[in-house]
């Protein structure tokens, strides 16, 4: 396949013809380009020599080369530990021991980028802050970004271990409270144990003494039932006494008719009161009187109880309700210490923390660079490439003669944008292969991070075709194209950020192929992000592409008349002045 | 044959009127000069004939083989661009190719088949004699090479009609003898010629038929010879010995004479009657012994022709 294709390629008879036409002056192209020393070295190895020499460059984590100056009263020991912070970041420190003019006169000199004052001591005895000042120079507004950036951090470090130890007091303190808290609530829990028990004793006191029956029935209803009972048990004597008449055997009769009386006497005769069953119920009754007034009191006495039982039980309720509410109270004031998660002095401290946490693994700066980088050298080259290329063929001798080839116009304008891309994708080729070299992981996102760069390649190249055939003298040409690349690299973010900008002028900025192109390049190169998910930017892009080369075109087509003229008007000139010459 | 037919063609730029009314009719095998004054409209002549610019008025015809009849040339320029070959007043080449891969450019665009087109280059060097200048940087040939070259370059293909404009102007006159010698030849191949100059000479020398330009008009068109007819009648001249010329300069002036231009021994005589006068001149060189040594009333030139056009326009 690859054969036949460099066979095709190398015999352009093979080829359809509009491809032929279209290598053909490619080759062309080509040629003339690389004989043209001056512009090759310029266009094609400059931005080649520029990548290789930032690379080099910006291949380290290193922090920045930043001379910082300390002016303090004295250099004390809590100055030092604070100066020994940024030398670790590889800052270079000027001290300026009770000179502060000197240090601020450093700075306008360029001999140090910044000039900070310190206070001797940075421990907190009250409630007074410590001043930090920092003397800048707002001209160099780059460096200031990185001041802040870099030496605030520092700042943050220190800041961060004075408040610490603050902290650290008053959370020992809470602590110590809850264990208190803690340990009086077990107190409480016994009380309210013992409490409990107690209410428990007198609520059952109250119901044995509840479960009691007093009531006794009155005894002159019980001796009319035994009076009763008596006179239906003399009837029934009697009429048992009739009846012994009818006995036949006498012995039997008089044997019973003895018992008979025997009974009766012992009912009714005159036998001891006591010792009679009248006499005998009759005391009966009246110790169930007596005994009845004794329970009688003794009810009222276990009646009196009962409510002075109840009077116990209610206080004790009051008294277990009161403990719960205390309890209750104790154990939110437990939750609520409870509850404070955070006991870390140096999150309380510091709840925001402003360290710089990297969204992607940490690198050197050339990969953050390199985005941006790439797509820099692509635009730069795709605009001075298609310029260029356009004026080369503008301004031939040849222009004239093209016009008589069969060719068409389209085929031409594809020429130059297809020698502006081989030339461009060989620049890519060896920027990516030197890129391995620094950014050895890489590899995998390459053949994406190329198809980008194709797509932006295309975009400046017909750009800089634009402009090519807009202006008419090569000089200019390339000045607008290198005017126009340094107004969408100053209104990217690359160099000065967006956010002092007009949001209007923000929002513009978002259009620029520069900034889609190098958003596309750091989303693929840095985050490996997916396709699918820059469609939008892509087809952006591949727009501009489209409508830049319709533009071309039409351009093109007023261009030539407009050379026509501008060669017919040069020719009378010429002959114009040979003709005076002559004469 | 007849290969182009120019109608009452007109060009204007904006307000200006370049050209107007043009008729003219150029035949197979034809070596046309088109002569006129700087600004007179000859390249813009050109640049209609090749379609370069399209006429304000009038219709370019060219003649279709094909259909066996006229037609519209800028109609059909797309078709017809091959015919021509074009040598415009400077190089017209890419000076940082070599002379053969000049030649291979433009005729691989011309879509010759490899064979024929190798055949075509090194006929071209050889008739052109840079064959042992091929592999040379175009930037690096001397003038005549370089115009050589950019005639090949225009011939690569084998057009029809071969038109160049000033092919003479910024050569030595030996290297405008060899260009013009060069076209000659080119013309025996049987590629009909269109040369547009202001030097008259080169045009009297090498072609066989002539249109003069003069005021945005053809003013003359046909066979140089026919032109040139008859011979011119204003003037004549005489050469005369250094010594003598006060004294006949004095003489002449009594004679009915327009003007009298010097060149150096030689003296060009406009009278009003050219055979009366000449014959009092000889009277004269007898009567008082004078050395005449050549007198001679020659043959109207292009140059004359010209001149008496521009003369009467004013």
């Amino acid at each position: 396949m690859i054969k036949e294709f460099i066979a095709v390629l190398s015999n352009p008879h093979l080829m359809v013809k509009p491809f032929r036409q279209l290598w053909l002056l490619t080759i062309k192209n080509l040629r003339l380009l690389l004989r043209s020393r001056a512009s090759a070295l310029i266009i094609i190895f400059a931005p080649l020599i520029m990548i290789l020499i930032i690379g080099l460059s910006y291949n380290t984590s290193a922090q920045f080369g930043l001379n910082i100056g300390i002016a303090v009263d004295s250099f004390t020991e809590d100055v030092e530990s604070f100066v020994t912070l940024l030398e670790e970041e590889e800052f270079t420190i000027h001290r300026y021991e009770a000179s502060l003019d000197d240090c601020i006169a450093d700075i306008k000199s360029s001999k140090v980028h910044t000039c900070i004052t310190l206070p001797q001591s940075f421990s907190v005895e009250d409630n007074s802050q410590k001043e930090v000042t920092f003397y800048i120079d707002p001209s160099r507004i780059n460096i200031v970004w990185m001041i802040q950036e870099t030496v605030k951090t520092k700042f943050n470090i220190k800041s961060q271990e004075i408040s610490q130890d603050l902290a650290q007091n008053v959370l020992t303190q809470l602590t110590d409270t809850k264990n208190v808290l803690l340990a009086e609530e077990s107190n409480l829990n016994a009380v309210k144990a013992k409490t409990g028990v107690a209410s428990t004793g007198a609520t059952t006191a109250k119901q044995n003494l509840a479960v009691i029956d007093l009531t006794v029935s009155t005894s002159a209803n019980e001796s009319a039932a035994v009076d009763e009972d008596l006179n239906t048990a003399n009837d029934l004597l009697s009429d048992v006494l009739g009846y012994l008449g009818s006995i036949e055997d006498e012995s039997q009769r008089e044997a019973a008719r003895d018992a008979l009386n025997e009974a009766k006497e012992m009912l009714y005769g005159d036998v001891d009161e006591n010792e009679s069953f009248n006499g005998a119920i009759g005391a009966l009754q009246a110790d169930l009187n007596s005994l009845g007034q004794k329970l009688g009191t003794a009810a009222d006495a276990i009646g009196k109880s009962n409510t002075d039982i109840d009077t116990v039980i209610a206080t004790l309720q009051e008294a277990i309700s009161d403990i719960e509410a205390v309890q209750l109270g104790l154990s939110t004031s437990y939750t609520n210490l409870d509850s404070q998660k955070v006991t870390s002095a140096d999150t309380i401290t510091s709840p925001i923390v402003t360290k710089i946490e990297r969204v992607s693994p940490e690198s050197t700066y050339l990969n953050y660079l390199f985005p941006a980088l790439l797509v820099m050298v692509v635009m730069f080259s795709s605009l001075l490439l298609g310029t260029t290329l356009v004026m080369i063929e503008k301004n031939s001798p040849a222009f004239l003669r093209n016009f008589f080839l069969p060719v068409k116009k389209i085929i031409f304008v594809m020429s130059i944008y297809v020698t502006n891309i081989i030339l461009i994708l060989t620049e890519i080729i060896i920027i990516l292969g030197i890129s391995l070299f620094f950014l050895k992981n890489s590899l995998p996102v390459l053949p994406a991070v190329a198809f980008i760069l194709f797509v932006t390649a295309s975009v400046f190249t017909f750009l800089g075709m634009t402009i090519g055939y807009l202006f008419t003298s090569e000089e200019t040409g390339v000045l607008a194209s290198i005017s126009l690349g340094s107004i969408f690299l100053f209104v990217s973010g690359v160099i000065l950020p967006l956010e002092g900008v007009s949001p209007l002028i923000r929002k513009i900025t978002f259009f620029n192929p520069f900034v889609i192109a190098e958003k596309l390049v750091r989303e693929i190169f840095i985050f490996n992000t997916s396709f699918s998910l820059l469609n939008s930017d892509l087809g952006l892009l591949i727009a501009y592409g489209i409508l830049l080369f319709i533009t071309i075109m039409i351009i093109e087509s007023f261009v030539h008349e407009h050379v026509v003229r501008k060669m017919l008007k040069h020719h009378h000139r010429a002959q114009v002045k040979e003709s005076k010459e002559m004469q | 044959m007849e290969l182009l037919e120019l109608r009452g063609v007109g060009k204007a730029f904006k307000e200006a009127q370049i050209l107007k009314n043009v008729d003219i009719i150029i035949e197979e095998g034809d070596i046309l000069g088109v002569i006129g004054q700087s600004g007179g409209g000859k390249t813009t002549l050109l640049n209609l004939i090749t379609g370069f610019i399209e006429p304000s008025e009038g219709e370019i015809l060219y003649y279709s083989k094909a259909y066996n009849e006229k037609r519209d040339l800028n109609e059909n320029l797309h078709k017809i661009k091959r015919f021509f070959g074009f040598t415009p007043q400077h190089n017209s080449f890419y000076p940082k190719l070599t002379v053969k891969e000049n030649l291979l450019h433009f005729g691989r665009l011309y879509d010759l088949d490899e064979a024929t087109l190798n055949t075509n280059i090194k006929n071209l060097l050889q008739f052109t004699r840079l064959s042992d200048q091929q592999h040379k940087i175009a930037d690096q040939l001397s003038g005549g090479m370089q115009k050589r070259l950019d005639i090949s370059c225009s011939l690569v293909h084998k057009p029809k009609i071969l038109i160049l404009d000033e092919p003479t102007a910024d050569l030595d006159p030996i290297l405008q003898k060899e260009i013009l010698h060069l076209l000659q030849e080119v013309n025996k191949q049987g590629v009909t010629i269109i040369i547009a100059s202001h030097q008259l000479d080169s045009i009297e020398q090498t072609c066989n038929k002539v249109a003069i330009v003069h005021g945005g008009t053809i003013q003359c068109h046909g066979l140089l010879d026919d032109i040139r007819n008859p011979p011119a009648q204003d003037h004549f001249t005489i050469s005369i010995s250094a010594d003598e010329k006060e004294q006949i300069m004095n003489r002449l002036k009594t004679y009915p004479i327009k003007k009298i231009i010097e060149r150096g021994n030689s003296l060009v005589i406009y009278p009003a009657d050219a055979e009366r006068t000449m014959a009092r001149v000889l009277s004269l060189v007898k009567s008082d012994h004078l050395k005449l040594h050549t007198m001679h009333l020659r043959k109207q030139s292009l140059s004359d022709v010209f001149e008496k056009i521009v003369h009467d326009q004013q």
